[in-house]
C-alpha cells in the first residue's frame, strides 16, 4: 500500500513531497508542518495520527476585506491601546490536536497572545497585539495552518448563551436540598421531638423558598398566564394550579404553627421540571439550522471605480457597478460577465459539481462559485434582490402553522385539567356529607397531587433522549419538536441531485484512445497536484485501477491554467488536463487530456447513486408516499426507473419553485411531508414541508436551513432513523402510563384526606425519577 | 439542643456558600463548553516540556526530533 501524508493521512501518490523519513501529499502539507516543527509544536503529529487539515491554497488578498473598519467593527469583541480580541469560528477544528495547535500558536505568531478554543462550538478567542499585526494577517496565519475563519457565519456565535435558566435550576436545587434536610426529622416521625425547632425550620423553609416561587418558577406563570388570555389552556396551566396550591397550603401550615408543609416538595417539584426543561433544551451549538442567504455570500466584494479596485461591504454593491471575483470566491449578486469567458461552479445552488461555462454578455445567477482567473462582471441587481434571494425570502414568508403534535399536547392538559376539576368537586361534594371542616384541605390535597409532574417531565425526557440517539446517528435536529413532526409525516419528498446522487464524486465515463499503464499514472500525478473537484474525481477514478505507482516519477514545471485546466511535465512528458478551450478544441463538454501534446480523449462526469439507497427507499416506499423530484432533465430517468421501480412519482426538470409548489400542493391535500434535499435550490421546498431535513457531507459546511441536517453517509439508514423517531411516540405512551398511575395513586390519598407532607414528599420524587429512568433505559438500551 | 439552633444555621450558610459558588461559576462561563477543558488539561505537562526544549536547543537546534 502506498504511503500516507504525514500531516493530513491522505494518500502519496508518486515521489510526492517529502522532508527527512516523513511523506508528505502536497506542498502545502508540507510547508505547516515545517512551520510547526520550526516552533517546536511536534507533539501535534503525536498526540493523533495524521491530524492535520489540508491547507487549500488561496490568495493572499483574499482576508484583505477586514481591513475595512465597518466590516472590522463587525468581528472585534473588544479593542484597547494594545490589544484586540475576536472570536473567530473555525469550522475546520475537529480533534485534540487542533485545539492543541491553536492554542500554542503564539509559539508561530509571537503577536498573537492568547488563543482559547471552544471545541464544541468551533471557536476560538484569539488575543492579539495590535502593533503590526492585524485582523487580515491572523485570517491569513489561520488559513496557512489549515483552518481558515469562516467569516460569513459569524454573527451567530456572538449571541451569548442564556445563563438564567442554569440560575434558576440552581436556586431550585438549593433550595430542595436545604429544606429536605431539615424536614428530616418529619420523614422519621419525629415531629413532637421538640417544637420550637419545629417552628424555627418552618420559618427557614418559609423564607428559602421565597425565591423559589418568585424567581425559579417564573416561566410557568407567565406561560400559564399567557394562554390563559388566550383562552386556551397549555400543560403550564395545571402545573401552576399545582405550584399555587402546593405553596399556600404550606404557608397555612406553618403559620397556624401545624407544622412546615409541603416545602421540600415544592422546591423539589420545581427542581425537577426545571431539570427536564434543561434537558429538552440541548441543541448542537456548532450547527445552524435557521442561515439565511447572506451567511452563504461573502461579506465584502471588490468593486471597481474609475478602473481602481476597492473593498466594499456586499450591501453597498448597486445595480450596474463592476466587480471584480477572484477564483473561488461566490458570486454575491446577479450579474453579467464582462471578461471574455469564465466558469461557475452551481454545486450549491443546484447540487450539480460540474462548472458551467459562461461567456461573456451572460447572465451568471447569486451563489455560483467563480473557477478560474479573476473575473470582472456588472451587477445586475442589488444583493438582496438576487434570485437566490427571492427564492429564499418566499420560503421564509411560508412560515409553518403551530405544530398539530404540540396542539395535541395541549388538548391532553385540557382534558387533564378538567378531569382534575371534576374530581376536586366530586370530593368537595363527598366530604360535605363526611365532614365540612376537611373540604378545603381535600380540595387543595386534589390540586397539589393533580400537578402534572411526572407527565410534564414524559414529553422532555422522552424526546430529548431521542433526540441525542438521532445525533449519534448522524441525524442533528434543531429542537425535540421536530420529533413529533418526524412521527407524523405521511409523504417523503426526496431530491434527487445531492442527495440520492452523490454530490461531489461522480461516476466517471473515460472516452477516447486505450491508455497504457504509464500514461494513466502520468495523469494521476498531475491531478494530484490540483486541489480542483475534477481532478480529486479524477485522482479517486485512476486510482481504482490499482496501478501500481513507481516512487521515482517527477512531476515538474507543474501549472494551473485557471479557467483552462493544468498541466505539467511528468518524467520530461508535456502532460495536460482541461477543457476543451485548453486544447485549442471547438467547445464540448468534459474534461480533456493530452499526452506529450497529442488530445488522447476525454472524462465525462455523471452522477451516480449514494450506497445502500435501494433497500432503504423501498422500506420507506411500504410505509410512506415516497416522491423524487430532480432538477435534472429527463436523461436519468432510466437510471431511477432500474434503480427504484418501486417509486411512480418521478418528476424531472424541477424549478426550485416548482418544487415548493409541489409540498404545497402535497399539504393542500392534507399530507404531511417531510422533504429532504441538500442545495438551495430546494430550499424553498425544505422551509414549506413539515420536516426538511438537509442532506450535507460535513455537517459544519453550508447547508440551507431546515429542521435537522443528516449526514449523507447515514442518509442509507434513514429507515431506521425514522422508527427511532416513531419509537419515542411509544416511550412516550409509556411514561404517560405511569404518571398517570401516579397520580391516581396520589388521587386515593388526596380524596381519603390522607396526604400528609411525608406521602408528598415520598411520591413527588419517586414519580419524577422513575419516568426519567424509563424513558432515558428504553431509547437508549434499544438497539 | 440550643446546638441544633448553630447547626442549622451553619449547614445553611454552607448550602449558601455552594449555591453562590455555583452562580459565580455559572457567571463566569464555568460551563459554557464542557469538553475542551478536558482535552486543554492533558496538554500542560508537554507545554512546559517543549518549552524547556526550546531554550535549550537555541544552540543546537539540529538535535531536536
Amino acid at each position: 500500500m502506498s504511503e500516507t501524508c504525514y500531516h493530513c493521512g491522505d494518500d502519496v501518490i508518486g515521489r510526492g513531497y517529502s522532508l527527512g523519513d516523513k511523506p508528505f501529499c502536497c506542498n502545502g502539507c508540507k510547508s505547516v508542518f515545517q512551520l510547526l516543527s520550526e516552533n517546536g509544536l511536534n507533539s501535534f503529529y503525536t498526540m493523533e495520527e495524521n491530524a492535520g487539515s489540508k491547507p487549500k491554497t488561496s490568495d493572499i488578498h483574499r482576508y484583505d476585506f477586514l481591513d475595512l473598519p465597518a466590516i472590522k467593527e463587525r468581528y472585534i469583541d473588544f479593542e484597547d491601546d494594545n490589544s484586540i480580541h475576536v472570536v473567530l469560528f473555525l469550522p475546520a477544528i475537529h480533534c485534540s490536536s487542533c485545539i492543541y495547535l491553536l492554542e500554542n500558536i503564539h509559539k508561530v505568531e509571537p503577536k498573537i497572545l492568547s488563543c482559547q478554543t471552544n471545541f464544541t462550538e468551533r471557536t476560538a478567542r484569539i488575543i492579539f497585539l495590535k502593533s503590526s499585526f492585524t485582523l487580515p494577517d491572523l485570517a491569513m496565519l489561520l488559513d496557512r495552518i489549515g483552518y481558515p475563519p469562516n467569516f460569513e457565519e459569524q454573527k451567530k456565535i456572538n449571541q451569548s448563551i442564556d445563563k438564567t435558566f442554569l440560575y434558576k435550576i440552581g436556586v431550585a436545587g438549593f433550595a430542595f436540598g436545604s429544606i429536605m434536610l431539615w424536614s428530616f426529622p418529619e420523614y422519621l416521625g419525629m415531629e413532637n421531638l421538640d417544637a420550637g425547632i419545629r417552628s424555627f425550620t418552618s420559618y427557614l423553609s418559609f423564607f428559602i423558598s421565597i425565591p423559589v416561587l418568585l424567581y425559579s418558577a417564573r416561566d410557568y406563570y407567565v406561560s400559564a398566564f399567557k394562554a390563559i388570555r388566550y383562552k386556551q389552556v397549555n400543560i403550564d396551566v395545571p402545573i401552576t394550579l399545582g405550584i399555587i396550591a402546593l405553596y399556600a397550603q404550606s404557608c397555612y401550615h406553618i403559620f397556624s404553627g401545624s407544622g412546615p408543609g409541603y416545602m421540600d416538595s415544592f422546591a423539589g417539584f420545581i427542581f425537577f421540571l426545571l431539570i427536564g426543561k434543561w434537558f429538552q433544551r440541548k441543541t448542537y451549538r456548532s450547527l445552524s439550522f435557521d442561515r439565511d442567504y447572506t451567511s452563504y455570500f461573502p461579506v465584502a466584494v471588490l468593486r471597481i471605480v474609475d478602473e481602481e479596485e476597492q473593498i466594499v461591504e456586499i450591501e453597498k454593491i448597486e445595480e450596474g457597478d463592476h466587480i471584480m471575483i477572484r477564483n473561488d470566491e461566490i458570486v454575491p449578486c446577479d450579474v453579467i460577465l464582462v471578461s471574455d469567458s469564465t466558469q461557475i461552479d452551481y454545486s450549491f445552488v443546484t447540487g450539480e459539481s460540474v462548472p458551467v461555462s459562461i461567456s461573456k454578455g451572460q447572465l451568471v445567477y447569486a451563489g455560483g462559485r467563480l473557477i478560474g482567473a479573476k473575473t470582472r462582471f456588472q451587477a445586475k441587481s442589488k444583493s438582496e434582490r438576487s434570485r437566490l434571494a427571492n427564492l429564499w425570502n418566499k420560503s421564509s414568508e411560508s412560515s409553518k402553522e403551530k405544530s398539530t403534535s404540540q396542539a395535541n399536547w395541549d388538548r391532553l392538559s385540557t382534558y387533564f385539567l378538567i378531569g382534575v376539576i371534576i374530581v376536586a368537586v366530586a370530593s368537595a361534594i363527598i366530604w360535605a356529607f363526611i365532614d365540612v371542616n376537611q373540604i378545603v384541605t381535600t380540595v387543595v390535597s386534589v390540586l397539589i397531587v393533580a400537578c402534572p409532574c411526572a407527565l410534564a417531565l414524559s414529553r422532555p425526557f422522552t424526546f430529548g433522549n431521542t433526540m441525542r440517539k438521532l445525533g449519534k446517528n448522524g441525524l442533528y435536529l434543531q429542537n425535540t419538536e421536530v420529533i413529533e413532526e418526524i412521527n407524523s409525516v405521511t409523504d417523503i419528498v426526496f431530491d434527487k441531485t445531492g442527495t440520492l446522487t452523490k454530490g461531489s464524486q461522480e461516476k466517471v465515463v473515460f472516452e477516447g484512445a486505450e491508455l497504457s499503464s504509464t500514461e494513466w499514472i502520468s495523469l494521476l500525478i498531475l491531478a494530484n497536484s490540483s486541489t480542483h473537484v475534477l481532478s480529486r474525481t479524477i485522482v479517486g477514478w485512476i486510482k481504482n485501477k490499482e496501478l501500481k505507482v513507481a516512487s521515482n516519477i517527477d512531476l515538474t514545471n507543474y501549472q494551473e491554467i485557471l479557467g483552462q485546466g493544468i498541466q505539467g511535465e511528468v518524467n520530461g512528458n508535456l502532460v495536460k488536463i482541461g477543457n476543451a478551450k485548453s486544447m485549442n478544441l471547438a467547445p464540448e463538454d468534459g474534461t480533456f487530456v493530452a499526452i506529450g501534446g497529442k488530445v488522447k480523449g476525454k472524462f465525462l462526469f455523471e452522477s451516480e447513486l449514494r450506497d445502500g439507497l435501494e433497500a432503504m427507499l423501498s422500506k420507506l416506499n411500504s410505509k410512506y408516499a415516497v416522491h423524487v423530484l430532480s432538477g435534472d432533465s429527463e436523461k436519468d430517468a432510466a437510471l431511477m426507473k432500474s434503480a427504484f421501480p418501486e417509486i411512480e412519482n418521478c418528476y424531472f426538470k424541477q424549478s426550485p419553485e416548482d418544487k415548493f409548489n409541489y409540498t404545497k400542493n402535497l399539504q393542500s391535500k392534507g399530507k404531511r411531508v417531510m422533504m429532504i434535499g441538500d442545495g438551495l435550490n430546494d430550499s424553498g421546498a425544505l422551509a414549506k414541508a413539515e420536516v426538511g431535513i438537509a442532506i450535507s457531507e460535513d455537517v459544519f459546511q453550508f447547508s440551507p436551513n431546515s429542521n435537522g441536517i443528516l449526514e449523507a453517509n447515514h442518509l442509507h439508514r434513514l429507515n431506521s432513523l425514522l422508527e427511532t423517531s416513531n419509537f419515542a411516540k411509544t416511550v412516550l405512551r409509556i411514561c404517560l402510563g405511569f404518571s398517570i398511575l401516579y397520580n391516581l395513586i396520589g388521587l386515593g390519598f388526596a380524596i381519603t384526606g390522607n396526604l400528609t407532607p411525608l406521602v408528598a414528599a415520598v411520591l413527588m420524587p419517586i414519580s419524577s425519577i422513575s419516568i426519567v429512568l424509563i424513558s432515558t433505559v428504553f431509547i437508549q438500551f434499544r438497539k | 439542643m440550643g446546638i441544633i439552633y448553630l447547626m442549622l444555621v451553619v449547614s445553611l450558610g454552607i448550602a449558601l456558600f455552594f449555591l453562590f459558588s455555583f452562580l459565580w461559576a455559572t457567571k463566569n462561563g464555568q460551563f459554557d463548553d464542557d469538553y475542551t477543558p478536558s482535552i486543554r488539561i492533558l496538554f500542560d505537562d508537554e507545554i512546559i516540556v517543549e518549552s524547556e526544549q526550546t531554550n535549550h536547543t537555541e544552540d543546537d537546534g539540529s538535535r531536536k526530533v
